[in-house]
């Protein structure tokens, strides 16, 4: 439980964090994972550049009409948030569900949403609210979608150089409900699944439905078929159910001594009805 | 660890058979695979360098390719060890015809220990998932013939 | 002249929060990673990361070349060092040698094959990587039953059956018990492996001086003086040139009621060296290394009448011992054999334990320690015995309860029961959670299809260990009272309380007992060159065992300081109440305080009566003690994902009299936690090359204060006639009383489907595929 030696570096600007990075700095943040990782000598980073100090990166304001969240905030300023709370209650929900206090109050969204653990919290809910992920590296900034963020385990959009910087989620009318279902690991508290639903009913039907998945399998991802499944439909507890148990189809589940890929897809299924029960009654 | 699965690639059982017993295309293959050299019959030694995430690992190891029934089954046997631990898997590799290209079952047991195994059961169980996925989509970017 | 009596408050049966509290929950402690000595080096082991190997060569030039590396040690420069030494002894018990570092072989994942001593901790570690091992693997097992099925592969290859002894205990005629059966129970029950995950792992700083030719060894453990004995036996060095010294200890549990290699290891090395050396084990480390707990796979049958008598009952108990013996292996399993009757009245067992060699780490005492195993066990099948017969399983319990008036009852297993009163412990436990309105609202909830369940575990435990015929190396204990010239308190236990909050609770009695103010008092434990041999905390006996020594002592002061008295007030006529000598003629009074000074300073002594006031008392106890309980828990399992609810949870135990009802409490929600840990979540899963698949709190679920419920705690109280105080001892009840009630609860609830026994840990997964199973 004794890390490698390492260089640190705790930058005064992003410009200086990008351009160590850019010369093969690995970027820290909350260190909740990579930190446990070093210790046990699995990873062995020369240079770390400390990107949880930044000012630049740790903010949470609203502007035309989008929340934008700075890479550095923590969970426990996510779940806090009034700002988030009135306007964006999925992710402070989602936040919540992140480990335990100490985790919540060290770990930061941008690095739980670079370090793309495929059953970590956060990309359920942003699949739901279809976010978008600003990556910045020394040469420029871009903003790429969730769905396309979260490519495969430990694997995303991220090019070498860049960090995820912030997060920017639209503002959407009252009308629209939220819910983050999770059976948690009793081990490790992570997602053994996470259903997060975006919803809205209209005139006695759905007419607007996301459904993000975490932990279910090597990726989170939009669970496209249960949204055509609800789009347009009076949601009764039976069509309900029956969409839910589409989340799962074709689905590569994991497995592990907690749950068996059978059980994780049953799961899948029992959580993501949860969720658009949850979702719905939260849509005014 | 049990692991059990199957991919579909666009070759005939012949085809699909030939490329995964050729050691050029097994070391293009095999994720991280760094150097592939035949030390036997039916058996290769193997450089990797394993990345995921924030881990990384070196290992030396072996391929065997044993129980050869061409083009219906063989059996395909890794392991490695290095400095964060060692690994093996050792599955039956079973090709079927279907719609019109092949389909792979793969059915076997997957060993870790060492320090490597300190990062859990879940960890692992989606690694060698991700492993086997990128094994068979370089495998499926081969030509048909 | 007249006199104010004023009775001061009694501090003993008060809730007082722990006197150590705030030096632990303010990080001001000194465990032994807190103590850094001048010079000090630091080790770091290789370990083996096979089940079973042999070991083809060790190459340390790397490491030994390092910058800042100081030595490399391998198993074949450990020379006039002892094994690891087994204090537990059965009739033709196989004791593997256990060298503190691995030879030619080894035995499970974990196995200390080299250690890197460097300048500082990063070195060594850097140091233990470049030492290269070259292993051929060979076939391991991990599995008890595997390992005694034909073929199987050997630990020991001296020992090809893996047996490493089989124990027989029988009682009454079994025979005529099932001859006379109406009704026989059979279920096959486990206990799995558990690791105990004290919060603070395990520590060693040892520190040679050759001058003095003497050692001390800082090491976190709950037994400092065993260790010594221990300790300088395997070092070769006179025992009273070794000093050990518990610091602070953050919780043991039973792993650390143990002596293991790296004590001696260090102790071997800073002689070496000739520098203190540091080793600090890793959670890594500590799940695979430090001993783990239970390793169960018992057969039970239990006979009976129709009418609901238990006539006797059979156990075939396979133990999984681990590759070695630690201090206490192959004694643990015997403890269960002791406990089989549980609270009930009949006098037939017949017990076979076969201890079985894995390539695991050793099992050893764990919280409970070969009892919780015990209660599991019966508890289970008096409810399979209820549901065979259809009775109601507390009607069942109350018809087979042992009597308050067969008290002290002799066991068909050889111990006598000291006092109790079964029938109504588990009474104020059915009043206080509304057995009977439950069982309407669990008939309601069937109606709708919901699984609810309600769990009763009425349990015994045999503790206060103990009398030293009964111990592997005295089961009794001391206590030095030291009262100073200011009349200031130092009071010297032989127990090394680690959590369990003595320093309170003995400063309530000595308080009460002397008359003095709590802060006056101070407890000091844990030093061997400061406090007389003790025996140490284990087994609930640091009250129990500790506390009448404590008690015996202050008698001796109290009647010291009343000779004081006499002479100082030159009356025959005085009473030592209130910490005042007062002369019940005059009324004069004279301070305890006074006294103490006029014993030191010793101007005038009352006849026969030395200078000073100390007293040391060795006490030992006429039997075990044995507390008892009942503990109900109601849940609700989910059907359409097996997931548990605990709803409630009631818990009455009768632990005899109590100095401290906050300490108690403390002790049987804790204790509770582990149980409920074992019963719901906690697994030490090795796979069948011997990874512990299990061995990081990424895949051990430990239990969490948000996982727990609240436990409803109250008591009866039946003192013990054992001793003084009439303390029976509660730090392993909450432990064993609450698995069985949570499994039976579980059990219950799924009792409409047809489903009769599931196996611990039960996972939401588990519980699921059995009802899916069962519809």
């Amino acid at each position: 439980m004794i890390a490698n030696a390492f260089e640190y570096t705790a930058p005064q600007s992003l410009d200086e964090a990008l351009g160590l990075i850019a010369g093969g700095a690995k970027p820290l943040s909350g260190g909740m994972s990579l930190i446990p990782m070093m210790k046990l000598r699995l990873a062995a980073p020369e240079h770390l550049v400390d990107l949880a100090r930044l000012k630049e990166l740790n903010y949470i304001r609203e502007e035309n009409g989008e929340l934008h969240i700075g890479a550095a905030v923590t969970h426990y300023e996510v779940e806090s948030s009034p700002l988030l709370l009135g306007k964006c209650p999925l992710l402070a929900e989602t936040a919540a569900h992140i480990g335990d206090i100490q985790v919540r109050n060290m770990g930061t969204l941008g690095g739980s949403v670079a370090h793309a653990d495929p059953a970590s919290d956060y990309p359920a809910a942003l699949q739901a609210l279809e976010a978008g992920i600003v990556l910045r590296s020394a040469g420029g900034a871009r903003t790429v979608s969730a769905k396309d963020f979260f490519i495969d385990t430990f694997t995303t959009a991220l090019e070498p150089g860049e960090i995820v910087s912030e997060i920017v989620v639209p503002v959407e009318p009252g009308l629209t409900g939220t819910s983050y279902q999770k059976c948690k690991h009793q081990a490790s508290g992570f997602a053994v699944v996470g259903i997060a639903v975006r919803a809205r009913r209209e005139n006695g039907v759905v007419s607007l439905i996301r459904v993000g998945v975490t932990g279910l399998s090597g990726s989170s991802y939009r669970a496209e078929n249960v949204e055509a499944a609800l789009q347009g439909v009076e949601p009764t507890g039976e069509a309900i159910r029956a969409a839910a148990g589409l989340v799962a189809h074709s689905v590569d589940a994991s497995a592990d001594m907690q749950a068996s890929s059978e059980y994780r897809k049953h799961l899948a299924s029992v959580y993501t009805a949860k969720a658009i029960h949850a979702a719905l009654s939260r849509s005014a | 660890m049990k692991i059990a699965g199957s991919a579909q690639l666009p070759f005939s059982p012949e085809r699909t058979y030939d490329l995964m017993q050729d050691p050029v295309l097994l070391a293009k293959a095999i994720p991280g695979c760094e150097a592939l050299q035949k030390t036997g019959d039916d058996e290769y030694s193997l450089k990797m360098k394993m990345v995921l995430a924030s881990l990384s690992g070196a290992f030396d190891g072996k391929v065997r390719l044993t129980e050869p029934d061409r083009p219906n089954s063989f059996r395909m046997v890794v392991e490695g060890s290095g400095k964060i631990g060692f690994m093996k898997g050792d599955g039956l590799l079973r090709l079927t015809p279907k719609d019109g290209g092949t389909e792979v079952a793969y059915e076997g047991d997957a060993q870790i220990g060492g320090t490597m195994a300190a990062v859990g059961n879940r960890m692992i169980d989606m690694t060698a998932r991700m492993l086997i996925k990128r094994f068979f989509e370089k495998l499926s970017a081969e030509p048909a013939a | 002249m007249a006199t104010t009596v004023t009775n001061i408050e009694k501090l003993v049966g008060k809730r007082i929060r722990r006197k150590e509290d705030p030096r632990l929950i303010t990080g001001t402690a000194t465990y032994v990673e807190d103590i850094k000595l001048p010079g000090m080096h630091h080790a770091v082991i290789v370990r083996s990361p096979h089940g079973a190997a042999n070991i083809k060569g060790v190459d340390i030039s790397k490491a030994a070349a390092l910058p800042g590396v100081a030595a490399v040690f391998t198993g074949a420069d450990i020379t006039g060092v002892g094994s690891v030494v087994c204090g537990a002894d059965l009739p033709g018990l196989r004791k593997p040698v256990h060298h503190i570092l691995a030879q030619s072989r080894v035995y499970y994942v974990g196995h200390p094959v080299a250690v890197v001593v460097a300048t500082d901790r990063y070195i060594a570690a850097d140091g233990a990587d470049l030492v290269e091992v070259d292993y051929e693997v060979t076939q391991a097992v991990t599995d008890p039953e595997k390992a005694l099925a034909e073929g199987a592969p050997a630990v020991h290859p001296e020992w090809p059956d893996n047996k490493a002894f089989v124990f027989l205990q029988k009682g009454g005629d079994m025979e005529k018990a099932f001859a006379d059966a109406e009704v026989v129970v059979k279920q096959r029950i486990t206990s799995q492996r558990l690791v105990p995950n004290a919060m603070e792992t395990r520590g060693v700083v040892a520190d040679w001086l050759q001058a003095e030719h003497s050692l001390t060894l800082f090491t976190s453990t709950q037994i400092p003086h065993l260790a010594r004995t221990i300790l300088a036996g395997q070092l070769g060095i006179d025992e009273n040139r070794v000093r050990v010294v518990a610091p602070e200890v953050g919780g043991g549990f039973g792993s650390k009621l143990n002596v293991y290699a790296e004590e001696a290891l260090m102790g071997f090395i800073s002689r070496k060296i000739g520098k203190p050396v540091k080793w600090i084990e890793s959670r890594r480390e500590n799940f695979l290394v430090t001993i783990h707990g239970r390793g169960h796979v018992d057969y039970f049958e239990i006979a009976a009448k129709r009418d609901g008598t238990i006539l006797g009952l059979k156990l075939k108990l396979i133990q999984d011992l681990g590759a070695y013996h630690q201090l206490l292996t192959p004694a643990i399993p015997t403890l269960s054999v002791l406990m089989m009757p549980g609270l009930y009245n009949f006098r037939n067992i017949d017990a076979e334990v076969i201890g079985t060699f894995t390539n695991c780490v050793p099992t050893d005492a764990y919280r409970g320690a070969g009892r919780p195993e015990a209660t599991h066990g019966i508890e289970r099948m008096v409810d399979l015995l209820a549901a065979e017969l259809n009775m109601d399983p507390a009607v069942i319990r109350f018809k087979n309860f042992v009597q308050p008036d067969q008290f002290p009852f002799p066991t068909a297993t050889g111990l006598n029961y000291d006092s109790g009163d079964y029938g109504a412990t588990l009474q104020k436990a059915l009043d206080t959670i509304g057995y009977d309105d439950l069982r309407k609202q669990q008939a309601a909830a069937r109606l709708e299809g919901r699984l609810m369940g309600i769990g009763i575990s009425t349990y015994g435990e045999l503790c206060a260990f103990g009398p030293s015929p009964a111990t592997p190396a005295g089961g009794w204990e001391s206590a030095t009272v030291r009262v100073e010239p200011s009349g200031k308190v130092t009071i010297h236990t032989g127990t090394s309380p680690h959590g369990q909050g003595q320093e309170t609770s003995f400063a309530q009695l000595a308080a009460d007992e002397l008359g003095v103010s709590m802060d006056d008092i101070v407890v000091l434990h844990g030093d061997t060159s400061v406090i007389p041999y003790g025996i140490g905390t284990f087994g609930s006996r640091n009250t129990a065992v500790g506390g009448p020594a404590l008690f015996y002592a202050l008698q001796d002061i109290k009647e010291k300081v009343k000779k004081f008295g006499k002479m100082l007030l030159k009356s025959e006529n005085v009473v030592f109440e209130n910490g005042k000598c007062t002369c019940q003629v005059s009324g004069k009074e004279v301070t305890f305080q006074t006294i103490a000074g006029a014993a030191y300073r010793a101007m005038q002594l009352p006849p026969d009566t030395d200078p000073g006031l100390v007293a040391t008392k060795f006490w030992e106890p006429s039997n075990f003690a044995f507390p008892f309980g009942a503990h109900i828990i109601v849940s609700e399992v989910d059907r359409e994902t097996g997931q548990i609810e605990i709803k409630r949870y009631v818990a009455v135990d009768d632990i005899g009299n109590q100095l401290n009802p906050l300490l108690v409490e403390g002790q049987v929600h804790g204790g509770a936690a582990q149980g409920l840990g074992q019963a719901l979540w906690e697994h030490g899963i090795y796979d069948d090359n011997g990874q512990l698949m299990t061995g990081e709190f990424m895949d051990y679920a430990m239990p969490r204060a948000s996982m727990m419920p609240w436990v409803e705690c109250s008591h009866t109280t039946t003192p013990s006639p054992v001793n003084p105080l009439g303390v029976k001892g509660v730090g392993e009840a909450g432990t064993i009383g609450s698995t069985p009630a949570m499994v039976n609860s579980v059990m219950d609830a799924l009792m409409p489907l047809g489903i009769r026994h599931l196996d611990m840990p039960l996972t939401p997964e588990k519980v699921w595929k059995a009802i899916n199973g069962a519809a």
